[in-house]
């Protein structure tokens, strides 16, 4: 995208300015870099939607427009997988949110040990998501698992239960695993947004004779909100993206009920080796984040 | 700008891209080399000692040939098959199930092996069915690893202490006893099948459907599954009535094969219908607490139309194109392939050892007088039923070259049946649909 | 008057020994939220097979023991199996040590590998535009800025299909190269974030000075710039290094052999695995957890700059 600007701009005027050059000259690297890996795929993407590419008949690729779009666009599975998508994605970041607002509230606190809880902090955040999600899937385990073991210790139940192969709540613990590992970095954000409101404000609330809870829903709260919007724009676009967790968890099931986009495309592609109807998914699938990023970002009204 | 890294060493392909993924490949780290002395194998995890050892006196007889040997679990072995097929990776010699070949075959990943006499020269001491499941458009594609079919076995001693006298002849009697034996604090789940979205899926599905008299595709290739007089829409409705006669748990959706042969060896279900051969590790006391309890019955029947059929299926080393690439290449491959697959120093070394390890049938006529494999059976196993047994077996009625896509499609169809989302009826007509469209699209 | 000003006191340090106590009880339930379930993956990598499937677990190994990191870390020096040292167990009964337990080490090698390959080409790229964005004014700077940052926005999943098919015709499947290719996707657009914000901080007239004292763009930049930005420049080596090292989508794609397998696509390839034994996988979990977290601690300052990096200042 912003590869087609520079010249566009030179194009525009006779001469280039010598500060439009030397931009042009220390912009080129990464303009190639994000045009190869980023702007050709997406426009290859396009082009790879329009035919019926099928890896395991490789001889025969016809032409077929936008016919994939229509099959995909008219598939009730398609749909179904978009309700999971948006469910999984609100839920996940209502709790990253909720939960990432305790975390910075405490750690905006002054006390000893602060340190040690924000470094700790970090752990959910550097490990891989492969990881993560093996260690969820043990905890999660229906015969052997940890999340099992506590339950009936603490006699809430009275014999082991099956989790991730309960279809009713299935997407609930991806979602959990999901919320474990990304409420870290919403909790820095949020913390930072936090340290920078002014003390002012408090005292001037002070002053007014706000106590402790009004003081957080008058001053805090509305302060927080570039820092909210910060975390939703990059939670939701997370989470409509995800797959890790899908694929180790549970791959799609049981039954559909974790077959959420983002799986989708991956059986379309790789195991019915449709890459016609993949790219087209992909590609909707694209449309859609970047209209949601540019909702978003309009609503936040400057750059994030 | 000469000082800036990439515009530089800037090599001008076709597009800037190509530059950049040029400029990518200038720092080109291991490449997938292939040396032309070694074979790449790959299998599921299955039998993996066995396989190693087999290999270690193939090089040390073939000093050669080297062999880079990888497996990958079963339950996703066909989609990375695939991934390395259609990525190209090394690979000359594979495990292969009789479903895939016609898919594989169909999009050139398997090459035949008809012109290799070294190979073809078992035929004649292979068994028809195995025989006839390696073909595919009048081409033989491989020798086989093993061919077994599903059995349906049950815990003697649970059902002795519920009192039952008689095995359940048909699946509506499998339901009546579970009951039995849940009310009397036996087990929680008498009865457990792997109904996990995984390789073995259609194998337990199969079986369903043929024991209640019905097909899932005619033989013209026709979906017939979803008819409603159809022995298809009768084996859903069943396992539907098992799940809420609260005997089979809801749970089974993500109980693979080998968790619920965990569970059964460890004496927690009654009954349950897994490959005929892991009886052998099932009665074996170094490998299961409930060795010893565990026998076969004939596969009950099912419904008004039932019969005692099951499926039977073969596993077989399938050679890909790539290993025919050079004479010396192929060469070597033949001589590993019929180092595994027909006899190794005159005899058939690893099938003996694949049968007496881990109870494995095997496609070979001759092997049947071998006094040491008799012997062999007894110890784990009613001779008499197993063969009877075999003598029942059918061949997957849904091997086309689409089953792969289909497959996934019915394996969610059946789960949402035993989870209530669907009704016998609606699930397989998806099914059917799906099938219909696939095979046109073809 | 006397007693309400001791009331007043009285009440300030009930409040101050509620506030106590409550931040200890915060800082409990935080740190059992967030260690609870690496303890006990930890715990479970220490434990023998019996011990890990006895109901209710045991959450603190009675009897632990290293045997699946040592086989992790032998692997290689593994004898070769013959027919007389065969198990002759189904691997089907558990406790089974998977074939590639050997491929982990080397595995972290390729992942070691990529990581400092795509840091380094992230400088290299990431420096000169975040400068140019930064420091000079032209035509299309803004247009740029949104650019790089939209590429952002589009979704991994949605690019492995046109990636596949590209890279497998120039041939770079299964090969470091593809996944280091990538992997700059992902990384470069927020490299370049971090460091326009960083840049945008250092006041305009360190450039000017430095073009009067007739520097060129890119000794302003080079002698000026960046050794000022120098914790910056550490906090996006540490993400780019920390993305590639954790990335499990594009690898799954693109590695197929051993040869180019990465750190998450082995650990993966346990999980599904029922045969293998759950202690080992859990290992194999805790080793691919160590890197990260041992380099985020130790970072922990350029962590939180680098990803607050001018995303909360408006």
């Amino acid at each position: 995208m912003h590869a087609a600007t520079l010249p566009q701009s030179g194009r525009r005027k006779p001469w280039l300015s010598h500060d439009d050059s030397s931009a042009f000259i220390l912009l080129l690297p990464v303009a190639a870099v994000l045009f190869a890996v980023a702007v050709f795929p997406i426009i290859y993407s396009f082009y790879i939607s329009l035919f019926d590419l099928k890896l395991t008949r490789p001889h025969r690729v016809p032409f077929v427009g936008l016919d994939n779009y229509f099959t995909v666009l008219t598939d009730q599975h398609f749909w179904d997988a978009v309700s999971r998508t948006v469910m999984f994605s609100v839920t996940s970041v209502l709790a990253i949110s909720v939960i990432a607002l305790l975390v910075a509230l405490l750690l905006n606190e002054d006390f000893p040990g602060r340190k040690l809880l924000s470094a700790v902090l970090l752990i959910p955040w550097a490990i891989p998501y492969v990881a993560n999600a093996l260690m969820w899937k043990w905890i999660y385990d229906s015969n052997y698992g940890a999340l099992n073991g506590i339950l009936y210790q603490l006699d809430f139940i009275d014999r082991y239960m099956v989790w991730l192969g309960d279809s009713d709540k299935t997407l609930m613990l991806i979602a959990n695993a999901f919320v474990w590992k990304e409420v870290p970095l919403a909790a820095i954000l949020l913390l930072v947004t936090m340290k920078s409101i002014p003390a002012d404000l408090y005292s001037a609330a002070k002053v007014d004779g706000a106590n402790g809870l009004r003081r957080f829903f008058h001053v805090t709260l509305p302060a927080l909100k570039p820092g909210f919007m910060l975390v939703i724009l990059y939670e939701s676009m997370m989470a409509i993206r995800h797959f890790d967790l899908f694929f180790i968890l549970t791959e799609g099931g049981p039954a559909d009920a974790s077959h959420v986009v983002a799986w989708r495309i991956y059986v379309e592609t790789f195991r019915n080796l449709s890459f016609g109807t993949g790219a087209a998914m992909s590609y909707i699938l694209a449309i859609a984040t970047l209209a949601l990023s540019y909702v978003v970002i309009r609503s936040l009204g400057k750059r994030v | 700008m000469s000082k800036l890294p990439f515009v530089s060493r800037r090599q001008f392909l076709k597009s800037s891209s190509a530059a950049m993924l040029a400029g990518g490949a200038g720092l080109s780290l291991p490449m997938s080399a292939r040396a032309a002395e070694t074979i790449h194998f790959s299998t599921w995890s299955a039998a993996v000692d066995l396989v190693q050892s087999h290999i270690s006196a193939f090089e040390a007889a073939n000093p050669d040939v080297k062999i880079s040997y990888s497996n990958a679990p079963w339950a996703q072995y066909r989609e990375s098959s695939i991934t390395k097929f259609v990525g190209g990776a090394p690979m000359d010699m594979l495990w292969v199930s009789d479903t895939w070949l016609p898919e594989w075959a169909e999009a050139g990943w398997l090459a035949p092996i008809d012109q290799y006499d070294a190979l073809t020269k078992y035929n004649a001491d292979t068994d028809d069915f195995s025989l006839q499941s390696m073909m595919y458009g009048g081409k033989q594609y491989g020798l086989t690893y093993y061919n077994d079919y599903i059995a349906f076995l049950y815990n003697a001693e649970i059902l002795e202490k519920a009192g039952i006298q008689a095995p359940p002849a048909t699946w509506e009697e499998v339901i009546e006893q579970s009951k039995i034996i849940k009310e009397k604090g036996l087990s929680d789940a008498p009865l457990m099948i792997g109904m996990a979205q995984e390789s073995w899926l259609v194998e337990f599905l199969s079986t369903l459907v043929f024991s209640h008299g019905g097909r899932l595709v005619d033989d013209e290739g026709n979906a017939v599954m979803a008819d409603p007089q159809g022995g298809a829409v009768a084996a859903a409705t069943w396992l539907k009535s098992a799940v809420d006669a609260g005997v089979l748990p809801a749970s089974c959706v993500e109980t693979g094969e080998l968790a619920c042969l965990k569970s059964f060896g460890a004496g927690q279900n009654a009954f349950t219908m897994v490959a005929k051969y892991r009886l052998r590790m099932l009665n074996d006391p170094a490998q299961s607490p409930a060795a010893g309890k565990i026998k076969q019955a004939l596969m009950p029947k099912g419904g008004a139309n039932g019969t005692n059929e099951t499926v039977g299926y073969i596993r077989f080393y399938g050679m890909t194109p790539g290993a025919q690439e050079t004479e010396e290449r192929a060469a070597a491959v033949v001589k590993l392939m019929e180092w595994f697959g027909g006899k190794a120093n005159g005899e058939y070394v690893l099938q003996k050892l694949l049968f007496k390890d881990l109870g494995l049938g095997f496609a070979t006529k001759s092997l049947f007088d071998d006094p040491e494999i008799r012997d062999g059976y007894s110890a784990f196993a009613d001779v008499d039923l197993v063969s009877k047994q075999q003598s029942l077996a059918r061949k997957k009625d849904v091997i086309a070259p689409w089953f792969g896509e289909w497959n996934d499609v019915n394996g969610t169809a059946w789960q949402r049946v035993i989870l209530g989302q669907a009704t016998p009826e609606e699930a397989l007509k998806a099914s059917g649909e799906t099938w219909d469209k696939l095979k046109k699209s073809a | 008057m006397a007693t309400s000003s001791s009331t007043a006191r009285r009440k300030r340090a009930l409040m101050q020994n509620l506030r106590v106590l409550g931040l200890a009880i915060a800082s409990l339930v935080f740190l059992l939220y967030v260690l609870a379930p690496v303890a006990w993956l930890v715990s479970s990598s220490l434990q023998q097979e019996a011990a890990l499937t006895s109901v209710p677990p045991q959450w603190i190994p009675k009897d632990p023991h290293l045997d699946n990191f040592r086989v992790i870390f032998s692997a290689d020096d593994q004898e070769r199996v013959t027919y007389e040292t065969r198990r002759a167990a189904d691997p089907a009964s558990g406790g089974f040590i998977p074939s590639t337990a050997k491929n982990l080490l080397p595995a972290m090698g390729n992942s070691f590998i990529v990581s400092v390959a795509v840091v380094i080409l992230n400088l290299l790229v990431a420096v000169p535009a975040a400068y140019a964005l930064a420091k000079i004014r032209f035509r299309g700077r803004n247009a740029s800025v949104y650019g790089i940052l939209i590429t952002r926005v589009i979704p991994d999943i949605a690019l492995v299909v046109p990636f596949f098919l590209f890279i497998r015709n120039l041939g770079l499947l299964d090969t470091l190269s593809s996944l280091v290719i990538t992997y700059l996707a992902v990384t470069v657009p927020f490299s370049v974030f971090i460091l326009v914000s960083y840049f945008e901080q250092l006041p305009d007239e360190l450039d000017k000075a430095a073009r009067v004292d007739g520097c060129s763009r890119l000794q302003t930049m080079t002698r000026v710039f960046l050794p000022l930005a120098a914790p910056s420049l550490v906090a996006l080596s540490l993400f780019a290094f920390l993305t590639s090292w954790n990335e499990f989508l594009l690898a799954l794609m693109f590695t197929q052999t051993a040869a180019s397998q990465t750190l998450p696509i082995i650990v993966a390839s346990f999980t599904s695995d029922f045969t293998i034994s759950f202690s080992f996988i859990n290992a194999a979990g805790v080793l691919a957890i160590i890197p990260p977290v041992i380099l985020a601690i130790i970072f922990q300052r350029y962590i939180v700059s680098g990803l607050t990096a001018g995303a909360v200042k408006g």
